[in-house]
């Protein structure tokens, strides 16, 4: 039974008619996309960019089945965009795409960043590579900031014998790894300047872009809910200043720092609670956040500093 | 089932004169059994008119404290401790007339790390019971506090695998055939055969100690040549259980200490030495590097009756504490008896570090083994290599396979034999581990094989029709049902 | 000869396709896969040299096959096994083992025997390829 399951599709003889929509069902992808859809408010690019990618794979996968191509494609990707714009939960559901239309064997994540490929000292950086690039193998590797790999202003960087290894791997082995390189646009953009290597191996660029304000505060409602909170009204409205004075400050990371936010106003709503211990709770004072949770953020005392 | 405690309390207990079991305390339906009490399971079947409650408390009293009256002396010790409770007795399903009794006894009773001592008590007197129609010991719970009491098996799976090199397939074995009559020197020539053509390991039979054809000094010298040169041959360790088993302590530890002297890896004992000398044999084998085989010569005479005796189980418990690291457990498949449920049971008790109640495959306790040695089973009779699939489904991996008549009588020879068994073998488990549906795909898989192995094409024709199947004397009682058992 | 050590020496040597095969079955067990590899195959050398440390924590045998690749690259005219290792509990050792790479001619072993005391012999074991320096003893 395993075996017919495994059989590859270059061993059987080609077909010439397939059902398109059996094809469809039997790879399963639609619920990944489902899954993404409900885990990643709005990032219509981004899903758009997703779809067609996973029709381009399926027609690939019939493509072969056909007869009518026999080499392997090029799946390595790039995906830019400012911290906390969902490329390491995109990453994960490439990932389960990949996987369930056979285009590497086990879907699992590998993510890394320039200190788990580069050494510190001569014949450190190959060895350590190499064991990233084997637990990656069969899956897809994705590699934060990427461009910090490349430091033109020291030429003993060794980083570049990473870049190497990386590149090799990337040609010879594409049928066992997908390789995701992710960072800001602008960085992203002169590292394949100065690397075309890597840009000739990308297939596909994908570009996060920033949350709109509104986003965010779905966002940031989900999150609650997930945790079995809510905003009162006043607090919501207090929250949506938050985000937009929030979004004018250094390191705004999107979804990230709503994440974290949030951890902060939890964590002043529960003071609040305890220092007031003669009274019995409700379930919805235990569940509500009050403006007060939020307006007591830094955030606003900057801001009118 | 009586289920309130009719113990006589106070000074009537001890009046002189004749009182019920289930009223002396050997009947205690509240008991719950203490994590050190050791847990014995009979299926009693009294004599006809004859309380199964007072015969479960009768065995109970009679393998602990009791004797057949009231004794005053009782009194100058602990006794509510040293009794015996049976605390559950339930009639065995489908078996009119016999019952589970579940007997509790305190640690105290039996001395450490002694077999003989533990069966002493649980099967010494009671077994011939006159108000008994059949007794038989099914199953024990050992203590932790116990087993740590034990040595336990002189070797273990685990080193003696390391110590072969050998890892990820069953071991391959076969038993010298005629078992009776061969001379040293001829004896020997099967054995270099059977080594060189692919086994792992051969054996002595349990009956070959020390003959008018054969002195057992002659067959060590011959046999370890013959295991020299087929481990030249191959370049891979291989082993001949030498049979050490004689009259005497002297003499086994005579013979043990000449195998030892000659390089051999193994020694063979037959259960029918006894307890005490199997443990005295599994202490010498650990101090001396030697793994321990163990043939359960004899033991059909008492586990094969469902009725009556001991269960196999037991005494493989008794056997991972006494300190072997062989022991042979049945093949399903082979010419011996062997339900395959109850079989699995075997195998478990061997193997697993902690073996969970099941009664479908007979084991009706909880067993931790504490981090005892694992024993490896063997699996010896009556089978071949068109059979490899079954065995490797059935018994695992972890288990010699002993193909003594499927090794030797091979047409074109012993070492053909071997190649035919050690090819079928290491073709399976290739395809196992490759995902493949072995089971159902094994004759396959061996025809396959066979292409590029002329001798186990051949194996496979003369006996491809060879199958024993006959109904199993010892089943379980309890069949698996979609409901939990309770 | 053919030294038969390890879990697949009676079949015909194993293709690469085999090879992973039997390695991603080990990573799907959750071993770490080890190679090894040696120019003396006495069966008592338990040794062999380490081609790198195991390799823990990996899901897809690709990785294992390009070390083995490069292993093969430099000590092609040696023994080469690979084995999985379980560390859990009650087995902490390897779950199986096996050979992916033998010399071209294997020379095999000489049986020594030594007389001693009335009947007895004591044996040894010797590999010819041993009778070279290491490094020399299968590449002509």
């Amino acid at each position: 039974m395993m075996q017919t399951a495994q059989v590859d599709a270059n061993q059987v003889a080609p077909v010439d008619t397939i059902d398109l929509r059996r094809e469809f069902e039997d790879v399963e992808i639609a619920p990944v996309l489902e899954q993404l859809d409900r885990e990643l408010v709005g990032l219509a690019p981004v899903k758009t960019r997703i779809r067609e990618i996973a029709s381009l794979l399926l027609m690939e996968r019939i493509r072969q089945k056909m007869g009518l191509t026999t080499t392997f494609p090029t799946l390595h990707m790039s995906f830019t965009g400012n911290p906390g714009t969902g490329k390491t939960t995109v990453a994960l559901r490439m990932a389960g795409i990949l996987h369930r239309l056979g285009f590497v064997r086990r879907g699992h994540v590998i993510s890394v960043t320039r200190d788990d490929l580069v050494g510190q000292y001569i014949g450190h950086t190959a060895p350590k590579t190499k064991e990233v690039l084997k637990k990656a193998m069969g899956g897809v590797l994705f590699i934060d900031e990427a461009y910090y790999l490349y430091r033109p202003e020291n030429e003993r960087d060794y980083g570049q014998e990473a870049i190497e290894i990386l590149l090799q791997i990337m040609e010879s082995q594409r049928e066992d790894l997908v390789v995701i390189l992710a960072g800001y646009a602008d960085r992203m953009e002169k590292f394949f300047s100065s690397n075309p290597g890597f840009r000739s191996r990308i297939a596909h660029h994908i570009d996060f872009p920033d949350y709109s304000e509104g986003e965010l505060l779905t966002i940031a409602e989900l999150m609650l809910e997930g945790q079995n909170y809510r905003f009162t009204p006043e607090a919501r409205a207090a929250f949506e200043k938050y985000i937009s004075v929030r979004r004018t400050q250094p390191l705004f990371s999107n979804a990230r720092s709503i994440r974290n936010a949030l951890d902060r106003v939890r964590l002043r709503q529960a003071n609040r609670l305890v220092s007031r211990l003669d009274r019995v709770l409700t379930s919805n004072d235990v569940m509500s956040i009050e403006a007060a949770d939020v307006l007591a953020s830094r955030v606003f005392r900057n801001a009118e500093q | 089932m009586n289920d309130q405690s009719i113990t006589v309390r106070g000074k009537d207990r001890y009046k002189s004169g004749v009182m019920e079991y289930k009223r002396m305390g050997y009947w205690e339906p509240s008991y719950q059994p203490k994590d050190t009490d050791v847990i014995a399971l009979f299926r009693v079947t009294p004599q006809d008119g004859v309380d199964p409650t007072e015969a479960c408390a009768a065995v109970a009293g009679e393998s602990s404290t009791a004797t057949w009256t009231v004794v005053w002396t009782d009194r100058l010790t602990a006794a509510e401790k040293y009794r015996a409770k049976c605390y559950r007795v339930e009639p065995v399903p489908s078996s009119p007339g016999s019952y589970f009794a579940y007997i509790a006894y305190d640690l105290d009773l039996f001395e450490a790390g002694s077999i003989a001592n533990l069966t002493a008590s649980i099967i010494g007197n009671v077994f011939g019971f006159k108000p008994l129609k059949a007794l038989r010991l099914e199953d024990m719970r050992l203590p932790v506090a116990y087993v740590k009491t034990f040595q336990g098996p002189a070797t273990g799976i685990v080193v003696e695998r390391e110590r072969l090199d050998k890892f990820g397939r069953p071991l391959l074995g076969a038993t010298v055939k005629p078992k009776l009559g061969l001379s040293g020197r001829n004896y020997g020539r099967v054995v270099y055969e059977a080594l060189k053509g692919g086994l792992d390991f051969t054996k002595d039979d349990e009956n070959i100690n020390s003959q008018p054809f054969m002195h057992w000094r002659e067959r060590f010298l011959y046999c370890m040549e013959a295991v020299n040169k087929a481990q030249a041959a191959t370049g891979e360790m291989k082993g001949t259980y030498l049979n050490v088993t004689a009259a005497t302590m002297e003499d086994m530890y005579e013979r043990a200490e000449f195998a030892k002297q000659l390089g051999s890896c193994i020694v063979m004992i037959d259960l029918v030495i006894g307890y005490t000398a199997i443990q005295s044999m599994a202490k010498w084998a650990r101090k001396n590097d030697m793994i321990l085989h163990l043939h359960r010569a004899g033991h059909s005479t008492y586990t094969r009756q469902r009725s009556h005796g001991v269960s196999f189980r037991v005494i493989a418990k008794w056997m991972r504490l006494a300190g072997v690291d062989h022991i042979h457990a049945g093949t399903v498949v082979g010419k011996l008896e062997g339900d395959p449920n109850t079989t699995r049971g075997y195998y478990d008790i061997c193997r697993e570090d902690f073996n969970p109640m099941r009664l479908e495959h007979g084991v009706f306790f909880d067993q931790p083994w504490a981090s005892l040695n694992k024993m490896m089973p063997v699996a010896s009779g009556g089978i071949h290599a068109g059979q490899m699939h079954q065995l490797l489904d059935l018994l695992g991996e972890d288990v010699v396979l002993q193909f003594g008549g499927g090794t030797i009588g091979h047409p074109r020879g012993i070492a053909a034999g071997a190649t035919a068994n050690r090819v079928a073998l290491e073709a399976m488990i290739l395809a196992r581990n490759e995902g493949r549906d072995y089971v159902h795909e094994g004759p396959e898989i061996l025809a396959r094989a066979a292409q590029s192995c002329t001798p186990l094409r051949e194996a496979l024709e003369v006996w491809k029709d060879v199958t024993f199947n006959y109904e199993s004397t010892d089943t379980p009682d309890f069949v698996p049902t979609v409901t939990a058992a309770v | 000869m053919r030294v038969t050590q390890g879990c697949f020496s009676f079949l015909p040597d194993l293709t690469d396709e085999q090879i992973t095969a039997q390695v991603q079955y080990c990573l799907d067990k959750g071993w770490a896969v080890n190679i090894e590899f040696t120019d003396d195959p006495h069966p008592r050398n338990t040794y062999w040299e380490m081609w790198g440390l195991p390799m823990f924590d990996l899901r897809d045998a690709a990785g294992i096959m390009r070390e083995l690749a490069d292993c093969r690259k430099i000590y092609g005219d040696r023994y080469i096994r690979i084995s999985g290792f379980d560390s859990s509990h009650g087995w902490e050792s390897l779950r199986i083992s096996f050979i992916v790479n033998r010399p071209q001619h294997e020379p095999g072993f000489r049986l020594d025997r030594q007389e001693t005391v009335g009947r007895n012999l004591r044996y040894a074991t010797h590999a010819y390829a041993t009778e070279r320096p290491e490094g020399e003893r299968y590449s002509s």
